[in-house]
């Protein structure tokens, strides 16, 4: 017996051992590398890099970006999650997979469609042209290739939470009465509110963080259709490692931000859940 | 308030749930909706409330066509199996939901939702959870919130979807009776949808029996037992044993072998079949003389106030009788003792009748 308990001690550490190695390598060492980089030629130097105007700039884009891409997605997840969640109706499978192609398409194939879509040489190129109006290597563009990326986070999270608790809490409410408005603001909404949040913090580090659309659409006119990773890309391409680590170390807090948050609301939610187990006894003999 | 049920048809896909039913529902009674499940009497129930759509026919409430009225305008109580509590809100906020999400103009102030509310939870003995979340209430307390909410609305009818489906055995009894002494209290016309026989029969004014989307039967609890209109209604409402028979003179003659009951619903010979309740069986360690039956005990259950004897016919078939405890000691009887049964009430169901 003890013997197999000492094998099984053995094999334990030895993948705990690993997966930490693995971890520190992969996932550690680089987040850290990031900050002691961007810190290198120390804290002005840092805060220089950060004060560039290009780089106030690019932080500037990126949070108009994920300010109009996150509120739409937001309004759009809510949408579909609930249609798919609450009604039947034909073509719901085909509304579920198109949620779900942006996951399956590479970023800079979707970046290519809107340039193929709305620049110079596209269809909607000279008409758009004729009116002055331009979509590709602008804010615009931008914009659009962010909510095409972040388009499933929002909706992803919040169709089975909706689809768990079914239409008997609306049903009631409508039947007390309540208007479609009401039920959704005060029946509906309550109950998904954490898998929403959880959404739409997914969806913002993703908005904030994303490459490949943005770069396609981009034009990467510094100072103008610039975004934070993009300026990354840039100030590393002209050597310039201590502005690219700063600006970076922006987005790798970012990141830490986000996962505490989401760590927090994963905790919130396994809590709430737990909760109907603790039936409260002393309440039952009162 | 009454509610008249006129040639409702629906369907799901390929599945009819509910055949051209008409039903009238008379004010200030109890009524059950009895049946198993995929009968249609829930679906019923929630055309009634406005939740489902019919494919055609009406709903009228006292006399007014409510059809094309939604769910929301209906002005109906309703009462989920699954009590569909809101979570997020104490109980009292529960119970209030239904005067609060009123329009302004129509909406009591706020001293009078409170009035009610505390009233509506005295009724239901729970004033002293009002602060309480329905996850901190037992199931039997959440089914009274649920009631009582539904009750804040003052709703012309009361709906209620297998009231106590989720509840286990004990509570399901106590509550049953207190829905019964409530319902006297507040006499609101009540429809209540049930798959247990015994709730339908202790707790119902009047009970309708469906079956495949239809109805099979509507009347009093006493009717529908002891004057069952089809099979179907006969064996849903108790156990049943069936006998080949055959009519001699208009009289009754049981033709021996017996069959065990509950599954022989295809046969299309059922006009040589009698149905016997297990309490309806006469047994004796002697023979009877012509029409009685043979056969061997094969169990015992002697638990309970009657004690329930599974029979071996000697001609094949298995069939079940009850008889007292006093009867059981008087005739010491054992597994595996041969004995004679005779049918004393056999219920015969003319062709004509069972189409």
């Amino acid at each position: 017996m003890s013997h197999t308990v000492r094998e099984t001690a053995i094999v334990r550490w030895t993948l705990i051992i690993l997966a930490l190695l693995f971890m520190i390598l992969f996932l550690v060492l680089p987040l850290a590398l990031v900050f002691v980089q961007a810190l290198e030629k120390g804290v002005t130097a840092y805060w220089k890099a950060l004060a560039d105007p290009d780089a106030v700039s690019a932080i500037k884009l990126t949070v108009i970006a994920a300010a109009i891409a996150v509120p739409a997605n937001l309004v759009f997840g809510i949408a579909a999650s609930w249609a798919i969640a609450k009604f039947h109706f034909r073509g719901k499978n085909v509304l579920l997979t198109l949620i779900d192609v942006p996951f399956s398409v590479s970023p800079v194939i979707s970046g290519l469609i809107y340039v193929l879509l709305f620049g110079l040489q596209g269809w909607l190129g000279p008409w758009l042209y004729e009116h002055d109006i331009q979509i590709v290597f602008a804010v615009p563009g931008i914009v659009l290739a962010t909510i095409f990326v972040t388009f499933p986070f929002v909706a992803r999270e919040l169709i089975p939470l909706m689809e768990q608790q079914g239409t008997e809490e609306e049903e009631a409410a409508i039947l007390l009465g309540a208007s479609g408005i009401k039920t959704f603001l005060r029946v509906t909404i309550p109950n998904i509110k954490w898998g929403l949040l959880y959404g739409v913090i997914l969806c913002n580090a993703r908005a904030m963080g994303e490459f490949g659309a943005v770069s396609v659409v981009s034009g990467h006119v510094r100072g103008q259709t610039n975004t934070v990773p993009l300026h990354v890309e840039i100030l590393y391409n002209e050597y310039n490692f201590v502005a690219a680590f700063a600006v970076a170390s922006i987005l790798a807090f970012l990141a830490l931000v986000t996962l505490m948050l989401k760590s927090f609301v994963e905790w919130n939610t396994l809590r709430v859940q737990k909760k109907p187990d603790q039936i409260n006894t002393e309440g039952l003999t009162a | 308030m009454s509610i008249t049920v006129r040639n409702i048809t629906k369907s799901f896909g390929n599945f009819i749930a509910l055949h051209d039913v008409s039903l009238d529902i008379p004010s200030d009674g109890l009524m059950a909706l009895l049946g198993p499940s995929g009968s249609g009497k829930t679906t019923l129930l929630r055309i009634i409330a406005g939740l489902d759509v019919p494919a055609c026919g009406t709903i009228e409430i006292n006399g007014e066509d409510i059809s094309a009225r939604s769910a929301r305008d209906r002005n109906v109580g309703f009462v989920f199996q699954h009590y569909a509590l809101f979570k997020h809100m104490t109980v009292f906020e529960n119970v209030a939901f239904g005067l609060r999400v009123r329009p302004r103009h129509t909406r009591p102030a706020k001293s009078e939702i409170s009035d009610r509310v505390m009233a509506l939870l005295k009724l239901v003995q729970l004033e002293h959870m009002a602060h309480r979340y329905p996850t901190q209430l037992s199931g039997g307390q959440r089914q009274r919130v649920a009631l009582s909410r539904a009750l804040a609305v003052e709703p012309k009818v009361l709906l209620l979807d297998e009231p106590f489906g989720a509840l286990d055995a004990k509570v399901r009894k106590e509550l049953r009776r207190w829905l019964r002494r409530l319902h006297d209290e507040l006499h609101v016309t009540s429809v209540f949808v049930t798959h247990d026989q015994e709730e339908a029969l202790e707790v119902a004014d009047e009970i309708v029996v469906m079956s495949q989307g239809r109805i099979e039967q509507v009347g009093t609890p006493e009717d529908v037992y002891h004057h069952p209109a089809t099979p179907f209604v006969y064996q849903f409402l108790g156990d049943v044993n069936l006998f080949h028979v055959r009519i001699e003179d208009g009289n009754v003659v049981v033709a021996g072998s017996a069959e065990a009951a509950e599954n022989d619903q295809s046969n299309d010979e059922k006009a040589s079949y009698g149905y016997v309740r297990p309490h309806g069986l006469d047994i004796a360690r002697e023979s009877f003389g012509p029409g009685d039956i043979s056969a061997k005990i094969v169990h015992i259950n002697a638990a309970g106030p009657v004690v329930k004897l599974e029979l071996a016919g000697d001609g094949g078939g298995l069939f079940h009788v009850s008889i007292t405890q006093e009867q059981f000691r008087d005739l010491k009887l054992v597994r595996n003792d041969s004995v004679y049964v005779k049918p004393r009430d056999v219920r015969v169901f003319e062709p004509e009748y069972m189409i």
